[in-house]
């Protein structure tokens, strides 16, 4: 046992102890480590994060799913819920029944009417630039701010307000609780898990090539080393025990830093937030189980990288055996992961989506996976193919053809990191083109359906108040139910000629007109219920009513109609269903969104409103953040190659310097050892750009997208990767590469 | 008197190559031995057979009486680490230890604790005048300052057998007069036999007896004269 | 290099008696082989004829043998010419061991049994010059280093000659 720690302890040693390879080795190594350890410690900190989360949210719903609770110990509650720019605001109107009510969690008192508790992203916004515009939505003084218990994350925006209004609007807006907490089921988060395992994949198998590509590095110095102590009466174990204990030294650094890593990010993290999900650091840790395994996985990982380095090669006393590992070329193996991974996802490629999500995402990650050993029985066939002729391509296609996997080891970081920001790129942008596009070029940007009397002149009024924002044009009808015999029947529209226009195609229109959409009887009953049909007044069909067709989405939802321009005098004591208004922009629907909002507070808090087009760019951060990460894991995996080209021209430099001794010019050595990085990563990209579409159309399939590519998502990862695999080689290299083909450099053998 | 260490009728080939065919050697306690031949003939070979680090296709090597290649190599390893002790031609210090840690490194392979084992590392470098080089590494020594650190650690876990191969074989002759000087007093002051593989004559020279292998086999006059 | 050239380079050091000059011979040159008194007293008297030393005095009270002796001008000379004149080189063309191979071979005996034998001798010589080298002085290293490095040279044309004994053979037997 002493002697077994002595081993590992000594290979320790030799860790700290490596000269400025060594050094290069253990640095790059630990930080290879900790980027994985930190992601993973992030991955393990997920579930907690998204329970603490869940836990707040439950615990302030009010959530009733339609139970009616009579009065008593009870809060009114009307949901006023919002939205500034991409920032949903969660917007609740209450008032207490009897003074001991029950409070939202994180509000120390009822407010009074007409004042608000505000979260403090919220009172920020309020502040910051264009606060006035936000303030038309939530007119009410602000008295206090919501304590985190009351709020999902750091960076949501909401209020409570009290509103005494919402006593008269009792199930008809607004209704009681008796507590908050009311259970919650979690929304299903549609092929967000596939997701997570999606970019999980993209960036922990480049970490783990990047791992093992600087383990070897120096890989050659160190079995020398440890064939030297070996000699001196090291058996074969000992000598694979103080390689892992040497192995063990990154991997400890790299979980501290790694650890570190986390905690930084972690005290900065209610900076950032990603859709409308922001966290408090304290909800941020790992779960202490797969904190533990994530340790365990570290370690177990660089000493399995470890041993697998010394697979085929013998440590002997006189020197290192690699055993001549003929390059066995055979397909068959390799195609598994691909197969496999094909097998799991080819019904999504038939167009289904309910496949599960464990599969999904199985099969996914297996095909990333699947690129790693496809890459070396690419690149010598590629070698084979391409047309031979100078020195430099003989050197190069020989090396590439005798060590495939040596000589795309690196590269597949790369293919791997390509792929999966194709993927994720493609569906982000093709998501979003998705969603911009109006379902239909007939409706409206914004709907707002309120309730209570109309008359004429108030809906005008209404229309006016929306057009005064600049670019928007907008119409208000007044919707009244319809009972009919045995089929359904739509409703009693009643708007001006502009108004109705909005709604369906008229052949000519002028004040006085009737008309009517689908098979509509002699007369019409109205529906003056808000649940159960109740039969209102009944009035006639206007004999000279016309033909019209409803448009847009409302051709589908709304069933046959009467559309008149003139309120009949029977409906004035009658209230409409809906008042709807309808606002179309000129613009950009986002740049009006605020004012629009801010208009239709101010015309009933309580209204639906609905924006039929995103405000924001929903996607846009995560954009954000995949580009950084993959710029981030490139120029990683940029750095293990020029690691591993380093490596192999070291391993290579008695050869290159006799070249050069020989008299082969400097460029023709150079041109050889650039081609040997240059093929396996053209290959490489191709197989990157070719998997990363696939990968893309997929995800594209099961988000129910659909498949469209632009040209830039697919060729920006491949065109950054190449760049950052040309500067490396070129700035770094060279100088190297002329340095072993110094002839000099011979004299050392 | 029988020998400590006897190789008997060794063959062995690499590839096409034929190394040995039918080399004897026969070490016994105390003695130095030289073993010489023109390059390629074995001589190295043999030292590794008899030094158990290559496994010959054919013949016997005991040490003490035990055959050496039917212990297992975690056995063997333990001979080498506490029976013999190695000087070669060069490379083989680890850079990343200083000249201490290199000379201690077969104590604590043994399992000695470090202390112990760098104060018995230090007090035989003192002994052997290397005191003020202990906490050089390797790549701040001169080639002949490395070899008499390599000395010191053939060495110092007292072994019965010490091998050389070609000890002198990077060194200018008077530097290499120095090692062999260090390499031969140690060996007699601590009664170690020594099995010296070299292609020089004056090298040879240090030994009590010589012997010649010439294509893979020994020269008939190789045992005691 | 003859008796005469070493007395004279001993001379040039400091003038000396003849007792002197033996032994200084015997320290530096003669080794292997101490001069007799006899030789000391015919070079000198040779010397002294040729006028390349003089004798500068006797001490009163000793013998005949009590002459010191100088250098004189052109016994200097002639120490010059001996050291800028390189020694011509030996072939050993004819050399005995040379006439032993060749006659084995001429006679159908083993000339490697020869070569070996004299390999041996050569060895045990070696190891003897070694033990002698180590006990002595920085001199002694140097003139058994001299021998060494020349028993060195002869092993290695025993070596040489035995990888091409073969050919010898062939050559000497048509």
């Amino acid at each position: 046992m002493r002697r077994i720690l002595a081993e590992l302890g000594l290979g320790v040693r030799l860790a700290f102890a490596g000269g400025r390879r060594g050094g290069i080795r253990t640095a790059m190594a630990t930080l290879g480590v900790a980027i994985g350890a930190a992601g993973l410690l992030f991955a393990a900190s997920a579930p907690v994060m998204l329970d603490t989360r869940h836990q707040r949210t439950e615990a302030r719903s009010d959530y009733v799913r339609g139970e009616v609770i009579p009065a008593g110990r009870t809060t009114i509650v009307a949901s006023a819920d919002a939205q500034w720019r991409d920032n949903p605001i969660r917007a609740r109107l209450i008032w207490p029944e009897v003074p001991d009510a029950p409070l939202p969690p994180g509000v120390p008192a009822f407010p009074a009417d007409q004042q608000m508790y505000v979260s403090p992203a919220l009172r920020a916004a309020l502040a910051g630039p264009d606060g006035a515009t936000l303030r038309r939505q939530m007119p009410y003084d602000i008295v206090g701010t919501i304590a985190p218990i009351g709020l999902s994350g750091p960076h949501e925006f909401a209020y409570y307000a009290g509103y005494q209004r919402a006593t008269t609007l009792v199930q008809r807006g607004s209704w009681r609780v008796d507590r908050f907490g009311f259970p919650e089921e979690p929304a299903p988060g549609t092929g967000t898990y596939v997701l997570v395992a999606v970019l999980l994949a993209t960036l922990l198998l480049p970490v783990a090539i990047f791992i093992g590509a600087a383990l070897r590095f120096g890989g050659d110095t160190r079995d020398r080393r440890l064939a030297a102590i070996r000699l001196i009466g090291a058996d074969s174990r000992a000598v694979l025990r103080m390689a892992v204990g040497e192995s063990l030294v990154p991997a400890g650094l790299g979980l501290l830093l790694g650890t570190a890593l986390y905690l930084a990010v972690r005290s900065q993290i209610a900076r950032f937030w990603l859709f409308d999900i922001s966290v408090y650091p304290s909800d941020v840790h790992p779960v202490p189980v797969l904190a533990v395994l994530v340790v365990a996985v570290v370690m177990a990982l660089s000493a399995g990288v470890t041993l697998l380095s010394f697979r085929g090669v013998t440590v002997e006393p006189l020197g290192v055996l690699r055993q001549a590992a003929t390059w066995n070329g055979r397909l068959w193996w390799r195609l598994i992961p691909l197969v496999a991974s094909l097998a799991l996802l080819y019904p999504i490629l038939l167009g289904r989506t309910d496949l599960g999500e464990e599969r999904t995402g199985a099969g996914l990650v297996l095909l990333i996976a699947a690129l790693v050993p496809l890459l070396p029985y690419l690149v010598p066939l590629v070698a084979r193919v391409l047309p031979g002729g100078s020195v430099s391509w003989q050197l190069a296609s020989q090396q590439l053809r005798r060590n495939p996997t040596g000589s795309t080891r690196a590269v597949s970081g790369i293919v791997v990191a390509v792929a999966g920001a194709i993927a994720l790129q493609s569906l982000f942008g093709a998501a979003e083109g998705y969603r911009y596009g109006p379902t239909d070029p007939a409706d409206p940007a914004f709907l707002l359906q309120a309730w209570g009397r109309q008359s004429p002149e108030a809906m005008r009024e209404r229309t006016a108040a929306f057009e005064r924002v600049d670019g928007v044009r907008a119409g208000t009808v007044a919707k009244y139910g319809l009972i009919g015999g045995d089929s359904y029947v739509g409703y009693l529209i009643v708007g001006d000629c502009a108004a109705l226009r909005q709604i369906a195609a008229l052949a000519g229109c002028k004040p006085g007109d009737a008309f009517t959409a689908g098979r509509v009887g002699r007369t019409m009953t109205l529906d003056i219920s808000d649940t159960e049909p109740v039969a209102g007044p009944t009035i006639p069909v206007p004999a000279h009513a016309r033909r019209a067709t409803l448009t847009g989405t409302e051709a589908g939802s709304t069933g046959p109609s009467v559309l008149l321009t003139t309120m009949p005098a029977r409906l004035a004591g009658v209230e409409p269903s809906f008042v709807e208004t309808r606002m179309f922009t000129t613009g950009e629907p986002a740049d009006v969104a605020g004012q629009v909002r801010g208009v239709a507070a101010e015309v009933e808090p309580l209204a639906m409103f609905t924006a039929m087009v995103p405000e924001a760019d929903k996607f846009g951060s995560l954009r954000t953040a995949l580009d950084i990460g993959s710029t981030l894991i490139m120029l990683m995996m940029a750095a293990g190659l020029l690691l591993d080209v380093t490596a192999r021209l070291h391993e290579r430099r008695r050869i290159l310097g006799v070249l050069s001794a020989v008299g082969a010019r400097d460029g023709t050595v150079i041109a050889s050892v650039l081609l040997q990085v240059a093929v396996p990563v053209v290959a490489g990209l191709a197989l990157a750009a070719g998997a990363g579409a696939v990968l893309g159309a997929l995800l594209m399939r099961l988000s129910e997208i659909p498949i469209r590519f632009a040209a830039a998502t697919i060729l920006t990862p491949v065109a950054v990767g190449a760049g950052l695999v040309l500067v490396t080689t070129v700035a770094v290299l060279l100088p190297a590469i002329r340095r072993v083909t110094r002839t000099e450099e011979l004299r050392y053998e | 008197m029988s020998a400590l260490l006897v190789a008997e009728q060794l063959h062995k080939t690499y590839g096409t190559t034929t190394a040995l065919t039918g080399a004897d050697l026969a070490v016994h306690a105390g003695e130095i031995v030289s073993v010489m031949g023109p390059s390629g003939s074995g001589k190295s070979t043999l030292l590794h057979c008899a030094a158990g680090l290559t496994a010959p296709d054919g013949g016997l090597v005991t040490y003490a009486g035990q055959d050496l290649f039917a212990l297992g190599d975690v056995k063997r390893s333990a001979v080498r680490r506490r029976e013999f002790g190695f000087v070669f031609q060069f490379g083989q210090l680890v850079p990343e230890l200083t000249a201490l840690q290199n000379v201690a490194l077969p104590l604590r392979l043994d399992g000695v604790a470090r202390r112990v084992a760098e104060r018995r590392a230090a007090g035989l470098m003192d002994r052997l005048g290397l005191a003020e080089k202990a906490p050089a590494r390797p790549g701040e020594l001169s080639g002949g300052q490395q070899q008499r650190v390599a000395v010191a650690r053939a060495l110092v876990t007292g072994p019965k057998v010490i091998f050389a191969d070609e000890p002198t074989g990077a060194l200018d002759s008077v530097t290499g007069e120095q090692v062999m000087d260090l390499l031969t007093d140690a060996a007699r002051a601590t009664g170690a036999a020594v099995v010296l593989v070299t292609h020089d004559a004056r090298v040879a020279a240090y030994a009590d007896r010589g012997v010649v292998v010439r294509d893979g086999r020994s020269s008939s006059r190789a045992g005691v004269r | 290099m003859t008796i005469a050239t070493a007395f004279l380079a001993l001379l040039e050091d400091r003038p000396q008696h003849g007792y002197d000059l033996k032994r200084a011979y015997d320290q530096h040159f003669g080794s292997d082989r101490p001069l007799h008194y006899g030789q000391v007293y015919t070079t000198l008297a040779k010397l002294l004829k040729n006028g390349l030393v003089t004798v500068d005095g006797t001490d009163g009270e000793g013998g005949p043998d009590r002459k010191r002796y100088t250098i004189t001008e052109a016994g200097v000379t002639d120490v010059q010419r001996w050291l800028a004149a390189p020694e011509k080189p030996d072939q050993y063309l004819q050399s005995a061991l040379y006439a032993k191979v060749i006659g084995a071979l001429l006679t159908g005996r083993s000339a490697a049994d020869v070569l070996d034998v004299q390999r041996e001798e050569h060895l045990v010589a070696m190891r003897e010059l070694t033990r002698r080298k180590r006990a002595g002085d920085l001199a002694d290293r140097l003139i058994c280093d001299h021998a060494l490095f020349h028993l060195e040279a002869d092993l290695r044309w025993l070596e040489h000659t035995t990888t091409v004994l073969d050919e010898l053979a062939g050559q000497v037997r048509r």
